[in-house]
């Protein structure tokens, strides 16, 4: 097949509803009779709530309910609890990725009287107006019993718990350390991160009987709608989910938090829908984070460069009413040549909301201390640090034994070093000047793997001649409704104009998690699928007596260009519908992973060359140019793919040099805002020059997609602290590089 | 960027321009004096309750009855001080309270969602909207402060079904990806493609669109579609 609109450049079939501000985001929603909530978070970070003081608050103007402890269901049936009707009980999500009812907290609002970290809700107040729930929630007034907080993974001498299932081990390790010629010894930390998606979190909530609807800023309505289904105890069917369009989420929106059974409740409390936008204030409270690390990585190499030993130890923060694993080492074993290698993860309990993914979980955090590592290895081996890289790379995946079905990182090292100039670096620390400046010139390797799961996928030909897909994913900004528009586009010819996408809402047939990099690879096999499907439909329709083709084989009939043709006559789909007559005609399918995961590793590589301009005068630090080479695979739209790993770059510097969720000793958050949190922003934004190779991995699904979203961050941060000491000696371990840092 | 700053003609003038449109001496601009004229005002209509505590949105979108709105027959509703809002060319008379931000009205009242909330507290830029041709952050701006305003919106952009060029080049560019940030964005830099204060090179539009933060930083898509549109505005 000549593919003529996958592949190619397409502007976003989304674009002008989001450029006219049309596109309907969560908060754009308003319901008949909305009443609205505003939360009332917790001052402290650790203790017990004692007193609850809501009379002030009750008597303000506007006010319709007060939520709390004292009138929200509970686990146990309760029988002096009028307010919550009669389904007055409330269950736990069993909040597994097997059953995809996963979510970010476990623990359901103001279920015990504990307060694990500050933010953590002890009411919601619901008024008539934004402005009068606002207003009211400033009037409750709580009382506590303070407890000594461990405000950060930095402020504690706990080690944590073992995460076993995260241990790797093979070869011998600490053996072949002991008697290698050149050794690294080196311990990295990384500052929590907030992922500080434009769009707050927010839900509508309305039940109509016992159906609740809700709209949700989410990257998984399915698993939102089976999680709300267990913890109201109700069938899946019941509930629906809707995300048309969400202000991205980075992770963050990937698994339900407590707001959204809040504001549900509330909804069936009150007898009407609630909506309940978080502030960005009550974003880097209840809604996860990147939790801050701390990584121990030994290294040792022959005297050439031969990798001969890894270990890589890591600790991560946990809440203290979840378990949240970041599986840092997990691409370590994976990186490079070596046949001694374990890896190790830890989590220490800390008094933060709990963590969830944020771009690239784990692997980002792994890449950093990897990436740096090999950096300094580089160095005391007088070695390039591009030349250790070729010197290490790893033929097969060396976890598996399994060849990779695709690796190019040998061709994205020759394309971006090529086209950055690598070969001009003078090694010397603090040689290559401009000016005033010292330039630094680092490089990272970026990693990411692919995955993929089920999904399946309605299409429609319709007699207005509409073709029209339907799946429940969404499209959290990273294109996926474009890209399922020209999957169909291509597979039956019709133009992208007369093609509409449904995504984003739990009724749709289920479709993934936007995450993980893995929707394109996931929804498209699908896609493909249900619309093969509609075309076989179509045929049967035609060849039916009276129909156009009355009385041809189905099988001797192709369709092309939106039209049957038998080799000497076509007929659009339109006219045979018309002709039929019928309105519409639909296909289904579903699709998943086959055994190819038992044949091939599957993974795409990259390489990052980032050059930054050091100003002793006057203490600058910039990053001034990226050239990046990035192997995805096929990019099904390289418009919107290159943008996403653009994007992703704009992230890493930002993990490299900007962003930190800062504590002080009692466990609050001082730095909860945009001006303060110090995100990259336009003035910051170098030129960045992004290749995307053109490899499609044929083995992981027919379109050779293995997805985009996470791997552009990885080895950013490494790329730049490595830049940082090749232009002033310092090596920073500790993220994100501050300029006190670099001051001598 | 002062580097490339340092080359500009118009180096003098650096830090006026953008401070014009606050000026307080310009009336029709938002400003301090007409912000302290209109909160005193209405502080002294409600003098005995919180001036919030009687009144509803008066045209929540779809649900509330239409006799609820501001009517020119009526007196407002005590505690409300009526406005007149222009909004893309079409006026609207309201009763707002004193707390009201324009941001919120805009988007509850008067249903104009384009325009997004993604700080509230004038940190991001996704709620920059245009008072009298200066561009501002609407969420830190009270509805009361703007009474007989010019205010347009993303909504207002694009002209008989057309789009404006601006939004064009954002879609030629892929100047967005979650889209939430891009009514800002664009407003911004409709602002800045008409102020003759900011120069037209790489750095003087990023370090002057730098009060507008994409998070999935599609920064470099977004110039591109600035300096594209500069030639179409």
């Amino acid at each position: 097949m000549t593919e003529t609109i996958i592949g190619h450049r397409t502007t976003r079939v989304d674009g002008e509803l989001k450029l006219t501000g049309k596109a309907d985001y969560t908060s754009d929603h308003n319901l008949p009779n909305q009443a609205y909530g505003y939360p009332v978070p917790s001052t402290i970070a650790c203790g017990k709530l004692l007193e609850l003081d809501i009379d002030e608050a009750r008597q303000a103007p506007g006010v319709i309910e007060i939520v709390h402890r004292g009138n929200f269901p509970q686990l146990q049936p309760s029988d002096n609890n009028p307010a919550c009707g009669t389904a007055a009980r409330l269950y736990r999500s069993p909040s597994t990725m097997a059953e995809q009812n996963k979510v970010g907290e476990v623990r359901l609002p103001f279920e015990d009287d504990g307060i694990h970290y500050e933010g953590q809700y002890i009411a919601l107040v619901v008024a008539d107006t934004f402005e009068h729930a606002r207003a009211a929630a400033r009037l409750v007034k709580a009382r506590y019993e303070v407890h000594e907080a461990v405000p950060g993974l930095f402020s504690t001498d706990d080690e944590g718990e073992e995460a076993g299932d995260e241990a790797v081990s093979r070869g011998d390790p600490a053996g072949a350390y002991e008697t290698a010629p050149v050794k690294l010894d080196q311990t990295y930390t990384i500052a929590m991160e907030t992922h500080m998606a434009m769009e707050m979190h927010a839900s509508i909530a309305t039940w109509e009987d016992d159906r609740l609807t809700i709209y949700e800023s989410t990257q998984g309505v399915v698993f939102q709608r089976n999680a709300l289904a267990q913890i109201f105890g109700i069938p899946p069917e019941k509930v629906t989910v809707i995300a048309h369009y969400i202000g991205s989420g980075f992770g963050s929106k990937l698994f339900m938090w407590p707001h959204a059974v809040m504001t549900a409740v509330a909804s069936r409390m009150v007898g009407r829908p609630v909506k309940t936008v978080l502030s960005r204030q009550q974003n880097f409270c209840n809604a996860g984070n990147r939790p801050a690390s701390r990584q121990h990585v030994r290294m040792a190499a022959d005297r050439d460069g031969k990798l001969l030993s890894i270990r890589h130890d890591s600790q991560n923060e946990t809440s203290f009413i979840d378990s949240y694993t970041e599986s840092i080492g997990s691409g370590t074993p994976r990186a490079y040549a070596c046949d001694n290698v374990s890896v190790s993860q830890r989590r220490v309990q800390v008094n933060h909301g709990t963590p969830t993914s944020m771009r690239a979980p784990g692997e980002v955090s792994g890449s950093v201390a990897l990436e740096i590592a090999m950096d300094e290895l580089a160095i005391e081996l007088g070695m390039d640090p591009l030349e250790l890289r070729r010197k290490n790379f790893a033929e097969r995946d060396p976890t598996a034994d399994l060849p990779w079905s695709g690796n190019h990182l040998r061709e994205c090292w020759d394309d971006a070093s090529r086209r950055f100039g690598w070969e001009k670096r003078n090694p010397e620390i603090g040689s290559m000047r401009d000016g005033h400046e010292i330039i630094g010139w680092g490089m990272a390797d970026a990693t990411w793997e692919a995955m993929r799961s089920h999904c399946k996928a309605r299409v429609e030909l319709r007699a207005d001649g509409k073709v029209q897909v339907a799946c429940g994913t969404q499209d959290i900004g990273t294109g996926t409704y474009t890209i399922v528009a020209q999957t169909a586009a291509e597979l039956t010819g019709v133009p992208l104009s007369r093609i509409e996408v449904k995504l984003g809402d739990s009724m749709l047939p289920a479709g993934p998690l936007s995450g993980g990099s893995m929707a394109t690879a996931t929804v498209l096999p699908a896609v493909a699928g249900a619309t093969r499907d509609v075309i076989e439909q179509l045929k049967q329709i035609a060849i039916a007596d009276g129909a156009p083709f009355a009385g041809k084989e189905a099988d001797s009939l192709e369709f092309k260009n939106g039209e049957l043709s038998d080799g000497s006559r076509s007929v659009s789909f339109v006219d045979i519908l018309n002709a039929v007559p019928r309105g519409m005609v639909e296909g289904e399918a579903s699709a998943a992973p086959g055994d190819e995961q038992d044949k091939f590793s599957f993974r795409s590589f990259g390489a990052h060359f980032v050059e930054i301009r050091w100003d002793p005068g006057i203490s600058r630090l910039r990053v001034s140019r990226v050239v990046s080479t990035i192997d995805i695979g096929r990019a099904i739209n390289p418009l919107t793919a290159k943008n996403q790993v653009e994007g992703a770059i704009v992230m890493g510097m930002g993990m490299g040099m900007f962003e930190e969720t800062e504590y002080d000793p009692a466990g609050n958050i001082y730095n909860n805002n945009y001006a303060d949190y110090v995100v990259p922003v336009h003035a910051d934004i170098p030129d960045i020059e992004v290749e995307l190779l053109d490899n499609p991995d044929y083995n992981f699904n027919e379109f050779g997609a293995r997805g985009v979203g996470e791997i552009g961050i990885t080895g950013m941060a490494a790329a730049i602290s490595n830049a940082v000491y090749h232009a002033t000696g310092k090596r920073i371990r500790d993220m994100p590089i501050k300029i006190a840092d670099l001051i001598d | 960027m002062a580097d490339k700053d340092d080359k500009r003609p118009d180096h003098d003038d650096q830090g006026k321009g953008r401070a014009r449109g606050v000026e307080i001496h310009d009336a029709r601009a938002p400003s301090r004096r007409n912000f302290l004229k209109s909160v005193g005002a209405t502080s002294l209509a409600a003098a005995t309750a919180p001036a919030w505590a009687r009144v509803g949105y008066v045209n929540h979108d779809e649900q509330e009855p239409q006799d609820k709105r501001a009517d020119e027959g009526e007196a407002p509703a005590k505690g409300t001080q009526r406005i007149t809002l222009n909004v893309n060319g079409q006026a609207h008379t309201l009763d707002v309270t004193p707390n009201m931000v324009l941001l919120d009205v805009l988007r509850h009242q008067l249903a104009l969602t384009g325009t997004k909330k993604g700080c509230d507290i004038g940190q991001c830029g996704a709620c920059t909207v245009h008072v009298n041709g200066v561009s501002i952050n609407s969420c830190l701006s009270l509805a009361v402060m703007h009474d007989g305003d010019e205010v347009t919106t993303v909504e207002g952009l694009g002209q008989n079904g057309k789009l404006h060029p601006i939004q064009q080049a954002f879609l030629d560019h892929d100047a967005y990806q979650c889209g939430y940030c891009t009514p800002g964005q664009m407003m911004s830099a409709v602002a800045i493609l008409n102020d003759a204060e900011v120069a037209s090179d790489d750095a003087a539009v990023r370090e002057a669109m730098s009060g507008n933060i994409c998070r999935c930083g599609a920064y470099k898509n977004i110039l591109s579609a600035i300096q594209t549109a500069r030639k179409n505005v």
